[in-house]
């Protein structure tokens, strides 16, 4: 039967390649197509508004400024809350008896500022200017004459008139900004406008795409680059990490092979691994005070005591008749440690490091707020707080990236350096990239060599 | 038809002279009143009892018995990889205290080193005997040469079939020129077409080099194609049965293994090792399904 009419699901056979590679590029699709589904779809959760364009109410303590969220429930009272009040200030203007009153001019200054965000995604202004009263007062009258039109986005009808309203109390006083010339009676609000969204904590691809593009290609704001901060991450991942291979490694294949040095270290070992490794943070700190030296020193605690009890397990794991065999050939004792041990384990314990350099990752997180915080993890906490999230999950992606790739490199470097495990055996996870590519064929000709003879 | 078998113990003239000769050559194994026990948590296993016998220079001896009856432990005993209870095991007269180069070991589960290539699998025993990289590699090659494999010289073992590595694991063995070779069942994993090869491949080594051989295994015409004396040991504990001196005469082939004398060893073979009374108490009920059809017989 051709491999493509066969049926999908076989119990422990493998898919042929095309369809391996198929649902592999669908496994990294698919979440994908759900986040654009989520973001993209109107009627799907939503349960927000993001505000392009607010206003001030009296006697209301919280404020909203454009760009904030406001639940879908609260919005519509939002809205009506702002119209009432420009009824009344309707009201009050009707009246024959109303006053001015120079104090209005201070708040009239902001209702005119309330097109700001409108001017700056429509173009007309660059987000520095969102207080230069003079060039936000070209556009109330841009727009009043019609010589301006917003499209992103664009005004309501309701606002369209109340622009036009103000514009002409406006230009009573001057055609230009001029505080001492503004209207001393109230101007009517702008009425709030705003868009279904999700929650800030799930920002839509593009927002993320986007904000992570200027991530990489300009400086932070404390002046850094972000990739510096990920050099350090990484060199902070390495050292915690080689400093615990370099000691934990040789002390775990002794583990192994001598029962002497199993009983002495590992009871201790395992009993130590399980104090989690974030509670010496605060002593980390004391000893090594505040840099990079106790965040290595958290990766390396991190990381060691399971190495070493996983290096001692794959070294006991090694095939005894291996042994045996070597000193039936004449391998004394000790040239077995060297000759057997170590060769025979080479290949699990490079899979078990990497393993292990995955669990590194993860400690760093921890690593880098203790102390002076540093790194990706200071970068996204500071965004965390201040709720920007689309800069937070490039950082989440680019690490798992980073991790991710690590991982697949070192499984088809893996193949490489140990030829004669390369059959039968496939890198963890993707491993599509780069099969076959280095991968030497077996030599066994078709017919056994034994009838051939 | 019962056929008229002779005696398992009529020997030809040339058969007769044959184990005069390998008598009076020097003993290389000699087994002593041998006993092994073990300690296990449910109290002491004797496993070996009282095995005594010897070993003559360039003689063929087959160790067959029942699964369980303790050939391996016997033979791990002679490699010096298991410690003996009682008794002694000597080799050319010396006391043997811990595995060693003069005694080659051939495994069923082949173990090979599998980060070796061929070539270095050879030389494993002569590197670390101190013998320096450019002899080593020379020896190595003649002896690869001699089992047949010089086109993979370079393969790891992962690339060769199951008779090629336990190929390979004879050369390895061979290449520290060993007084004696230990074989246990080492073609026991391999199909019946590619252990007959072995077989002949074997039969043809041990006539080209000085070696003298303790091979075990459970298959009886290998037992009897093979050698020169049958141990048969006997289970629970492991003790000498008998000690048969195979009446086909050499050089064998697998054409023999109908010949009468072959028959008769194997005959005499079976009833040692499947005893007629196993065989009663070990009946299948007749049950029988009322669904079934045709008669098969
Ligand atoms: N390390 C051991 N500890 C305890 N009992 C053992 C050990 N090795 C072998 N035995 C026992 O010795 C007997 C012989 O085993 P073995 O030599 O492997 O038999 P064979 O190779 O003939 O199948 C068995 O009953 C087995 O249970
Ligand atoms: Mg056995």
């Amino acid at each position: 039967m051709p491999a493509d009419k066969q049926h999908w699901f076989r119990i422990r056979e493998e898919l042929p390649p095309r369809r391996a590679a198929l649902l592999t590029a669908a496994s990294f699709l698919l979440p994908i197509a759900i986040w654009c589904i989520v973001s993209y779809t109107p009627f799907i959760w939503h349960p927000d508004v993001k505000l392009q364009l607010s206003a001030m109410r009296e006697g209301v303590s919280t404020t909203y400024t454009a760009g904030d969220h406001v639940s879908r429930d609260f919005f519509p009272t939002f809205v009506e809350g702002v119209r009432s009040d420009n009824a009344a200030i309707r009201e009050s203007l009707a009246d024959p008896e109303f006053k001015g009153n120079s104090a209005m001019r201070r708040e009239n200054q902001r209702r005119l500022r309330q097109l700001a965000p409108v001017a700056i995604s429509n173009g007309w202004l660059s987000a520095g200017d969102a207080e230069n009263d003079a060039a936000i007062y070209e556009i109330w009258k841009g727009i009043a004459t019609g010589t301006l039109v917003p499209t992103r986005p664009a005004l309501t009808d309701e606002n369209l008139a109340i622009v036009r309203e103000n514009w002409a109390a406006l230009a009573a006083g001057s055609e230009t900004f001029d505080f001492k010339a503004l209207p001393d009676k109230p101007l009517l609000k702008l009425v709030p406008q705003g868009r279904l969204a999700n929650p800030n904590y799930l920002p839509a691809p593009h927002e993320v795409v986007i904000k992570g593009w200027t991530l990489f290609t300009q400086p932070l704001s404390s002046g850094q680059w972000l990739y510096q901060r990920l050099m350090h991450s990484i060199t902070i991942v390495f050292s915690g990490f080689l400093l615990a291979a370099a000691i934990g490694v040789p002390l775990g294949v002794l583990c192994g092979t001598y029962d002497a040095f199993s009983k002495l270290f590992e009871p201790f070992i395992d009993f130590f691994r399980y104090m989690p490794a974030p509670t010496f943070s605060m002593l980390l700190v004391a000893v090594f005070l505040a840099h990079d030296a106790p965040k290595i020193a958290l990766v390396f605690i991190g990381t060691f005591f399971q190495l070493v009890l996983v290096v001692a397990k794959t070294t006991r794991q090694l095939d005894r008749s291996l042994l045996e065999a070597a000193q039936t050939l004449g391998a004394k004792p000790p040239q077995l440690l060297g000759k057997v041990v170590v060769p025979g384990i080479l290949p699990d314990l490079y899979n078990d490091l990497r393993i292990l350099l995955g669990w590194a990752w993860t400690w760093l997180v921890i690593a880098e707020l203790i102390g002076v915080k540093s790194g990706l993890t200071e970068f996204i906490e500071t965004q965390g707080r201040y709720r920007n999230f689309d800069a937070v999950f490039p950082v989440i992606i680019l690490i798992g990236v980073i991790g991710f790739c690590t991982d697949q490199f070192l499984a088809w470097f893996r193949g490489i350096l140990f030829p004669y495990t390369a059959r039968n055996r496939r890198p963890l996870g993707l491993g599509l990239p780069f099969k076959g590519l280095f991968q030497r064929s077996p030599v066994i000709p078709a017919a056994t060599p034994e009838s051939s003879r | 038809m019962q056929l008229e078998l002779p005696d398992y113990r009529e020997q030809s003239p040339e058969v007769r002279a044959r184990f005069a000769k390998i008598a009076q050559r020097p003993v290389v194994l000699g087994v002593e009143g041998l006993t092994k026990r073990f300690q296990t948590p449910r109290g002491e296993v004797t496993a070996l009892e009282d095995v005594t016998f010897n070993v003559h220079r360039r003689e063929f001896l087959t160790v067959i018995g029942q699964s369980g009856c303790g050939k391996s432990t016997l033979i791990r005993i002679l490699a010096g990889l298991e410690t003996l209870t009682e008794g002694s095991v000597l080799v050319d007269g010396k006391p043997v205290t811990g595995p060693g180069p003069e005694r080659g070991m051939v495994f069923q589960g082949y173990t090979l080193f599998p980060w070796l290539t061929v070539k270095k699998n050879v030389m494993f025993g002569l590197r670390v005997r101190g013998t320096d990289t450019v002899t080593a590699e020379s020896e190595a090659r003649q002896w690869i040469e001699m089992v047949g494999l010089s086109k993979f010289e370079n393969s790891y073992p992962h690339e060769l079939s199951g008779g090629m590595k336990q190929r390979v694991a004879i050369a390895r063995a061979l290449a520290n020129q060993p007084r004696v070779l230990l074989m246990d069942e080492p073609f026991g994993a391999l199909d019946a077409q590619t252990r007959c090869q072995m077989q002949t491949y074997l039969l043809q080594i041990w006539r080209n080099v000085d070696i003298t051989i303790v091979f075990i295994t459970h298959d009886l015409d290998e037992a009897i194609l093979l050698a020169d004396r049958i141990l048969v040991l006997k289970p629970h504990p492991g003790r000498v049965e008998e000690l048969i001196e195979v009446p086909v005469p050499r050089p064998r082939d697998p054409g023999q293994l109908l010949t009468p004398e072959f028959l008769a060893t194997r005959k005499r073979l079976e009833e040692l090792i499947h005893p007629p009374s196993s065989a009663t108490t070990d009946k299948l009920p007749n049950l029988r399904l009322t669904t079934v059809g045709d008669e098969v017989e």
